[in-house]
């Protein structure tokens, strides 16, 4: 199977079991998200110290494989970085991030999907650029 | 024609790929024969003209042609007259004209009219707008858990609130029912309601006559029944059309233009303002011709056996949960479902990855949704072209997703 399928193992493992997956008291962000393609929502929750670090993440909701999935890797990528990097990171590294491939969709095996689709890899993005626009 | 051989009348199925197209897509938009394409294709490379204009061969050949398709529709959906089918864009725009003009001239602060928690957002979203701007108040008939229409409610909402309006559509988007729209429309009239069916999705599937329905306006669109994108129907009675007043103004909709004052056009020119769709247009009589060569019945009875054999193979599938009737009787080959523990999206790409097309999301239904407490469903719709084994390799691949998303 393609390393970069959006149902290879690696992810359907992460759909599974999300990591940092539930809801925390006291975050010192919060915001809900919703996905424009089907109006699933996440709530994501962030707990950053004095220093200005990610100390604890969360996120909940329910979603797609690929949404649950997204921000499963993309909260345990979060623990331990910067609000400055977190406000930094855009689409294309988030797509590294979870080496998953949107392109044109395809008729192939296992290619591509469709660019329909980016919105669920993106959700935990458009809810951290939503908690920055919005403030606390 | 022999059933079995339609599809090859399809260019989109001949093409080679990977994996052959299984379109489960089809209450979305169909695919088109090639005798549609054809006489488009014709039109535009040797016919084309204004039609209404000019006096020269070309464009009373094109006017010809088009008024010809005009009195096609009126023999296909059975009207009493030719100025009783009016060209639109497709079945949004004749709903938004139906509600616009009853709710801007026979409408008042305070009526009620009446809905149903099936109808799409085509149906709702203009008398929501209409309802905010007039005043009017908008009840909505619940469905039966197996997802058709109830009808004690109906008639008690009937009695009680006696509506100005019935918006009901012949047969779900979602949930295939098909309603008892005859029956509804005599209830309807009774209490002195005026009522719009919505026939986008029965069109193809049905040998739909509007004297015996006795409906007082029908609206559906040329691109789910074989034809082109932007073009469709409306139909309303004559007495009813020439006291609707027109919601879009221009050219060719007028009988006389001063600096103070317009007349409009008699039917059908008031309702069609602009140049016209010719193309289109010759499209839709292309496919009603395609439709007629087949027959509705015989198209009305394959279906009917492929949504038993649907229902019965839907069956092999665990964890499934079908919205809308488990038989086939008044019932369209259209089947939304959900499957426990896998969102619709995952569902929807992963069959495209085995060649079969299928739609996921809320389908313009949220209300219909909501009524099932659901946000989503995959649904797969099925037409002419579409066989048992289709269906067998839908099955197969829904079980594969089941054991991915298990394992």
């Amino acid at each position: 199977m393609d390393n970069n399928d959006i149902y290879r193992e690696e992810i359907m493992e992460h759909y599974r079991n999300p990591q940092n997956f539930g809801v925390m008291k006291r975050p010192t962000y919060k915001v809900e998200a919703k996905n424009p393609l089907c109006g699933d929502k996440i709530l994501l929750q962030l707990k950053v110290n004095k220093k200005g670090i990610v100390e604890q993440v969360r996120f909940s909701g329910s979603g797609c494989a690929l949404s649950i999935a997204s921000s499963s890797m993309f909260t345990e990528w979060m623990l331990g970085k910067t609000v400055k990097k977190l406000k930094a990171i855009g689409p294309k590294q988030i797509q590294k991030l979870i080496s998953a491939e949107i392109g044109s969709s395809t008729d192939a095996d296992h290619g591509p999907v469709g660019p329909a689709r980016l919105p669920c890899m993106l959700i935990s993005l458009y809810a951290l650029q939503k908690m920055f626009s919005e403030g606390r | 024609m022999m059933l079995e051989t339609i599809k090859k009348e399809f260019p989109i199925f001949r093409k080679r790929g990977v994996k052959p197209l299984a379109y489960f897509d089809n209450a979305a938009t169909t695919q088109k024969p090639d005798v549609v394409l054809e006489r488009m294709d014709a039109f535009y490379r040797s016919k084309n003209a204004p039609v209404h204009r000019g006096v020269y061969a070309l464009a009373e050949a094109a006017t010809a042609k088009y008024e010809g398709v005009r009195g096609h529709v009126k023999d296909f959906i059975n009207a009493e007259h030719r100025k009783e089918i009016i060209f639109t864009s497709g079945a949004t725009a004749s709903i938004n004209m139906v509600v616009s003009g009853v709710a801007n001239a026979f409408l008042h602060r305070g009526d009620r009219i009446l809905l149903s928690d099936m109808e799409h957002h085509a149906m709702i979203v203009p008398w929501q707008a209409a309802a905010l701007r007039k005043k009017i108040k908008i009840d909505f008939v619940p469905l039966t858990a197996e997802g058709r229409i109830n009808l004690s409610v109906y008639k008690k909402l009937l009695a009680k609130h006696k509506p100005k309006f019935v918006g009901i559509t012949h047969v779900s988007n979602v949930l295939g029912t098909e309603n008892p729209v005859r029956e509804m429309v005599a209830l309807a009239h009774a209490v002195g309601a005026l009522v719009l069916v919505d026939a986008a999705q029965s069109v193809a599937h049905l040998d739909v006559d509007v004297q015996n329905l006795n409906c007082d306006f029908m609206a559906f669109s040329g691109h789910k029944m074989y034809g082109p994108t932007g073009i469709g129907v409306l139909y309303g009675k004559k007495e009813l059309l020439e006291k609707l007043p027109p919601q879009v103004f221009g050219g060719h909709m007028i009988e006389q233009v001063t600096r103070t004052k317009t007349t409009y056009a008699p039917l059908p020119k008031k309702f069609e303002a602009g140049t016209a769709p010719v193309a289109e247009v010759i499209g839709l009589g292309a496919a009603i011709s395609f439709l007629q060569k087949i027959g509705l019945k015989t198209i009305a009875k394959n279906e009917s056996s492929l949504t038993a054999y649907a229902l019965r193979a839907l069956k092999n599938v665990s964890g499934l949960t079908l919205l809308g009737p488990a038989t086939a009787d008044a019932r369209a080959p259209i089947f939304s479902f959900t499957i426990a523990g896998i969102h619709p999206h995952d569902i929807a790409t992963l069959l495209d990855r085995e060649g079969i097309a299928v739609r996921a999301g809320h389908h313009c239904a949220q209300i219909l949704h909501e009524s099932f407490s659901l946000d989503a469903s995959v649904r797969v719709s099925l037409c002419v072209y579409n066989t048992p084994a289709e269906i067998d390799r839908l099955v197969v691949a829904l079980n594969a997703i089941q054991k991915k998303f298990q394992s």
